[in-house]
C-alpha cells in the first residue's frame, strides 16, 4: 500500500447478524488532506469510522490506518489519532474541563496553553457538569479534547451537527490550521458548505458501498450546470438536444440544465438566437449529493433528475 | 388580518377536549406495559414460583399437627429465625401448616414485591426523565402528572396480578382460602406502598441511580425496623411497611385492617409525591445542580481514577448501608440469648449441639445476609462496565491509547477493593455491635473474618456477571441470577428441601458460616482461583468482540 495514504480501505465488509452494514466499501485518504466522507443516514459512515478505530472488527477486506492494522495495533494507533464521535455521551457528573483533561492525559498529555486557547475560541464553559451541557456544548468538549493533544489523524464523525454558525466557522478555521500543521482529517458531514470549503477530496457511500470518490473538481465535471438566458429571439430546437434537461422557455427567456461536456456546444447554438443576458450556475454539491443519495444513486451520472 | 388568522386557532383550542394534569396517562400506561411486557411477567412469575414451590414443600414437610408443633418449638423465641422470618404469628397460640408457611415465606415475598415495585417506579419516572425520549413524549399533549399516574397504575396492575396469582397458587396447593386471600392482600398493598415511596424518591433525587438508591435504602431500613421490633417486641415493627404487611397475620386470626392501613399510607405518600412533582422542573430533582471543576485534579490520570470517580457514589451508598445494617444486626445479638431463656426446648437444642451457641447461629445468619448484600454491590460494580458501554461513553476512552484490558480491569479493581473494604467494615460493625451488647470482645475479630471469608465467593458471582458481559453483552443482566440463586439457597434451602447438588451451585454455600461452624480454607482457595479464572476468561472475550454503542 502507498506510504502517502493515511487510510486505505478496500472491499470492506461488516454485518451485524443478518443486517449488512458495509458491503465492499473502498476509501482512500491521502496524508495531509481533508477528506470528506459523505452518504445518507444509515449508509455506514459511523460503522466505518468505528472499524478504523478498532472498536468494531471488520468481517473481511483490506484495511490500513497510518500503516497499521486498526484492530491489532489499536493502542499504538490511538496515540496518533484523535476522534470526535457523532453522538457525544459524557460522564454526567464530570465537568467538561475534567473530561478534556482525562481524555487528553490518556492520549499522552494536554498542552495547557492550547487547551485554554481552544476553550476560549469555542466559547466553552469548562466548569459545568456534563449533564447540563446542550448537544452543541458536548460536541465542543469532544472537539477540544481531540484538538488539544497532538495527533496525526483526526477522525471527525459529524462534528458540527450541533454547533451554531459562529462556532461552525471557528471549527473550519481549526481544521484548516490542523491541516496546515500536516495533520490528516477524515470528516464525515452533512453540511455541504462545510465540505465544499474544507475538503480536498470526497468519498460518497451508499448502502455500505462507495459510489463516488475523487476531488470536488472531478466530481463537478460529471454533473450539470444550470443556465438562464435572455435572447433576442425565442430559443427553439434545444429541448431534444443531447445533454440538455428541463428546458423551459417563456418568450425570450429560457432556462435549462446541461451536462458539463455539452456546455460549449449548447452555448454555441444559443448564440445564434442573440444573447442579451446569461447567468450560469456551477453544479452545486447539493445536486451532486442528491443524485447519489437518491433511490437510483450509483447509476450512470446524468440519467435522471433528482426531485 | 392578524385577528382573522388568530381567531380560528383560538376557536380550535376552545373546542379541544378539556385537558388537565393527567391528560394522556392511558397512552403512557399502554407504552409502559408494552415496554415492560417481558420484565413484569418474569417478576410476577418469580414471585408466584417462590410462593407455590414453598407452599408445596411446606405441606410435605409439615403435614400434621405434631410436625407443626415441633417446628414451632424450634422457631419461637429463636432470634436467629425471627430476624430472618418475622414474629411467627400463630405459631405458639394456634400452630398450623399455614402459619409455618407464612413464617418461612411472607417476609421474603414482601421484600421481593417491594423490590419489584421500587425498580418499576424508578424505571418509568426518574430514569426515564434522564433520556431525550422523555422530552419527546412530554411535548405531546400529556399532563404534568400523567407519567406518575400511569406508573402508579402500572404498579397497581402488576401487584394485583402477582397477588391474585399467589392467592390462587396457595389455595391450589391445599391452603385455606381466607389465609391465602389475607396474604395476597398484604402483598399487593405492601408493593403499592413501596411504589409510592419510590415515587417520592423520584421527585427528590436528581438521577435514576440516586432514586433507586433511596428506594432500596427505605426497603433496607424497613427490614431492619421490623427485625428489631420483632426481636424486642417493640412498636418499631409498625414503623416498617414490611412489618405492617406481615401484621395481617394470615392463617393466624387475620387482622384485615393492616392491608387497609398499607393502602391508606400508599395513597397518602402518592399524594405527597404529586405535591413535590408540581414544584420541580422537568428533568431536575429538588436538589439544585452545583458547578464542577474547570479542570481535572492531578490524580485524575486514567481509567482507574475515572472508574473510582464513577463508582464513588455507589460505593459510599453500599458502604453506609451495609455498615448500618451490620451494626444493628450485631447489636441484636444479646437479644438472642434473652429470648432463648424463654424457650426451654430450644435452649436444650443448642446445649446439645457442641461448639455452637444461639448467639453464634444468630450472627452466622446475619453475616449471610450481609454477604448477599455484598454480592449485590460486587455485581452492580462489575455491571457498571455494561452501562458505560451501552451509553456509548466508552468509545471516547477506547479511542485513546488505552487497552480494553486496562479499561475493564480498572472497574474490576475498583469493585474488588470496594468489596474487601465494605466486607471489612461490615464485619467490624457486626462485631463491635455484638461485642458492645454481649460484652464478648473476641467477637470483633471473629466477625471481621466471618464476613471477609465471603469475599472470594462474592468474587465468583461478580466474575460470572463479568464473563457474561464480556462474551455476550446482551446477557449481562443475567449476572443477577447468581445472586438470586444464592439468596434462595442461603435463605430457603431447608424450606424448599433442595437437593445437595443444587445447593452446592451457590458459591456462598461453600463458605464456612463463621462463627457457628469451624474455619475451612479449601473452599475459599478454590473460589479465589475460580474468580481469577473467570476474570481471565472475561478479558479474553472482551478483547475479541465488537464494542456495542448507543
Amino acid at each position: 500500500m502507498s506510504t502517502s495514504s493515511a487510510i486505505t480501505v478496500a472491499g470492506l465488509h461488516k454485518s451485524f447478524g443478518s443486517t449488512v452494514a458495509l458491503d465492499g466499501l473502498d476509501l482512500e485518504v491521502r496524508a495531509g488532506e481533508v477528506h470528506g466522507f459523505l452518504g445518507p443516514n444509515g449508509s455506514g459512515k459511523s460503522v466505518t469510522i468505528r472499524i478504523l478505530l478498532g472498536l468494531l472488527r471488520a468481517d473481511s477486506g483490506q484495511l490500513e490506518v497510518l500503516g497499521g492494522d486498526p484492530w491489532s495495533d489499536a493502542v499504538e494507533l490511538h496515540r496518533r489519532i484523535a476522534y470526535v464521535p457523532g453522538e457525544v455521551n459524557l460522564w454526567r457528573n464530570l465537568s467538561g474541563g475534567e473530561v478534556i483533561d482525562l481524555l487528553g492525559r490518556m492520549r499522552g498529555g494536554v498542552d495547557p496553553v492550547r487547551r485554554a486557547e481552544l476553550i476560549e475560541r469555542l466559547d466553552l464553559d469548562p466548569s459545568k457538569k456534563s449533564r447540563t451541557y446542550s448537544k452543541g456544548n458536548r460536541q465542543k468538549v469532544a472537539l477540544v479534547a481531540a484538538l488539544a493533544s497532538p495527533s496525526d489523524l483526526l477522525l471527525l464523525d459529524e462534528p458540527t451537527a450541533g454547533l451554531d454558525p459562529l462556532m461552525e466557522a471557528e471549527f473550519q478555521d481549526l481544521v484548516t490550521e490542523a491541516v496546515g500543521e500536516g495533520r490528516t482529517v477524515l470528516l464525515s458531514s452533512h453540511i455541504l458548505a462545510e465540505v465544499e470549503k474544507l475538503c480536498d477530496r470526497v468519498t460518497i457511500i451508499r448502502k455500505g458501498r462507495t459510489v463516488e470518490s475523487g476531488s470536488l473538481g472531478e466530481l463537478r465535471h460529471m454533473t450539470r450546470t444550470s443556465v438562464r438566458v435572455e435572447t433576442e429571439r425565442p430559443v427553439h430546437g434545444l429541448q431534444d438536444a443531447p445533454g440538455v434537461y428541463d428546458f423551459a422557455s417563456r418568450a425570450t427567456e429560457s432556462s435549462f440544465e446541461v451536462d458539463g461536456e455539452q456546455l460549449g456546444e449548447v452555448l454555441g447554438r444559443i448564440a445564434e438566437f442573440g444573447i442579451v443576458a446569461l447567468t450560469s450556475q456551477p453544479p452545486t454539491l447539493e445536486s451532486l449529493f442528491l443524485r447519489h443519495y437518491g433511490a437510483d444513486g450509483g447509476g450512470p451520472p446524468v440519467q435522471e433528475r433528482p426531485a | 388580518m392578524a385577528t382573522a388568522t388568530v381567531a380560528p386557532v383560538l376557536g380550535a383550542l376552545e373546542n379541544q377536549p378539556r385537558s388537565g394534569p393527567v391528560t394522556g396517562w392511558p397512552s403512557i400506561l399502554r407504552l409502559q406495559l408494552r415496554l415492560d411486557r417481558i420484565k413484569s411477567l418474569v417478576w410476577i412469575a418469580s414471585v408466584v414460583a417462590l410462593v407455590v414451590v414453598s407452599a408445596i414443600s411446606v405441606s410435605e414437610l409439615y403435614p400434621d399437627e405434631a410436625s407443626v408443633q415441633g417446628y414451632a418449638r424450634l422457631v419461637s423465641d429463636n432470634a436467629a429465625v425471627v430476624v430472618q422470618a418475622g414474629p411467627g404469628y400463630g405459631l405458639q397460640t394456634d400452630p398450623s401448616t399455614g402459619a409455618v408457611l407464612m413464617n418461612e415465606l411472607s417476609l421474603w415475598t414482601i421484600v421481593l414485591v417491594g423490590l419489584m415495585s421500587i425498580l418499576l417506579v424508578t424505571r418509568h419516572t426518574r430514569s426515564e426523565e434522564e433520556t431525550e425520549r422523555a422530552e419527546l413524549l412530554r411535548s405531546t399533549p400529556v399532563g404534568r402528572h400523567a407519567a406518575g399516574l400511569a406508573t402508579m397504575v402500572n404498579a397497581l396492575l402488576v401487584n394485583v396480578v402477582a397477588a391474585g396469582a399467589v392467592i390462587l397458587g396457595t389455595i391450589a396447593s391445599g391452603f385455606g382460602a381466607v389465609g391465602s386471600i389475607a396474604f395476597g392482600l398484604a402483598l399487593c398493598t405492601s408493593g403499592l406502598l413501596f411504589a409510592a415511596i419510590s415515587l417520592v424518591a423520584a421527585q427528590v433525587a436528581a438521577t435514576g441511580r440516586a432514586a433507586t438508591g433511596i428506594g432500596l435504602a427505605v426497603l433496607a431500613v424497613s427490614f431492619l425496623l421490623r427485625a428489631i421490633g420483632d426481636v424486642t417486641g417493640s412498636f418499631l415493627t409498625w414503623l416498617s411497611p414490611i412489618g405492617i404487611g406481615q401484621g395481617v397475620r394470615a392463617f393466624a386470626d387475620e387482622r384485615w385492617w393492616t392491608p387497609v392501613l398499607s393502602l391508606g399510607l400508599a395513597a397518602g405518600v402518592t399524594w405527597l409525591a404529586a405535591v413535590l412533582a408540581a414544584r420541580r422542573d422537568f428533568g431536575a430533582g429538588m436538589i439544585p445542580e452545583r458547578a464542577g471543576r474547570p479542570a481535572a485534579t492531578r490524580w485524575m490520570q486514567g481509567p482507574f481514577a475515572l472508574a473510582l470517580r464513577l463508582q464513588r457514589g455507589a460505593l459510599l451508598g453500599w458502604f453506609c448501608g451495609i455498615v448500618f445494617f451490620a451494626a444493628f444486626y450485631g447489636a441484636l445479638a444479646s437479644e438472642a440469648e434473652e429470648m432463648l431463656a424463654d424457650n426451654p426446648d430450644l435452649e436444650q437444642f443448642f446445649a446439645l449441639s457442641a461448639g455452637s451457641s444461639i448467639t453464634d447461629a444468630f450472627l452466622a445468619s446475619a453475616v449471610l445476609i450481609l454477604a448477599l448484600l455484598l454480592a449485590g454491590y460486587g455485581i452492580s460494580g462489575v455491571l457498571r462496565l455494561s452501562g458505560e458501554e451501552n451509553n456509548g461513553r466508552v468509545e471516547a476512552l477506547l479511542a485513546t491509547p488505552t487497552t480494553r484490558t486496562r479499561w475493564a480491569s480498572s472497574h474490576l479493581l475498583v469493585t474488588a477493593i470496594g468489596c474487601v473494604g465494605v466486607a471489612a467494615a461490615g464485619g467490624l460493625a457486626v462485631g463491635i455491635g455484638a461485642a458492645v451488647t454481649t460484652g464478648d470482645s473476641s467477637l470483633v475479630a471473629e466477625m471481621l473474618w466471618a464476613l471477609l471469608a465471603y469475599v472470594p465467593a462474592v468474587g465468583v458471582l461478580a466474575g460470572v456477571a463479568f464473563v457474561l458481559w464480556a462474551w455476550v453483552p446482551r446477557l449481562a443482566i443475567l449476572g443477577w441470577v447468581g445472586l438470586v440463586w444464592s439468596a434462595v439457597v442461603g435463605l430457603l434451602a431447608q424450606l424448599l428441601d433442595l437437593p445437595d447438588w443444587v445447593v452446592s451451585l451457590s458459591p456462598l454455600d461453600h463458605v464456612p458460616s463463621l462463627p457457628a461452624e469451624g474455619f475451612e480454607a479449601t473452599g475459599l482457595v478454590t473460589m479465589a482461583a475460580a474468580t481469577v479464572l473467570l476474570v481471565a476468561a472475561g478479558l479474553v472475550g472482551f478483547t475479541r468482540r465488537d464494542l456495542g454503542s448507543s
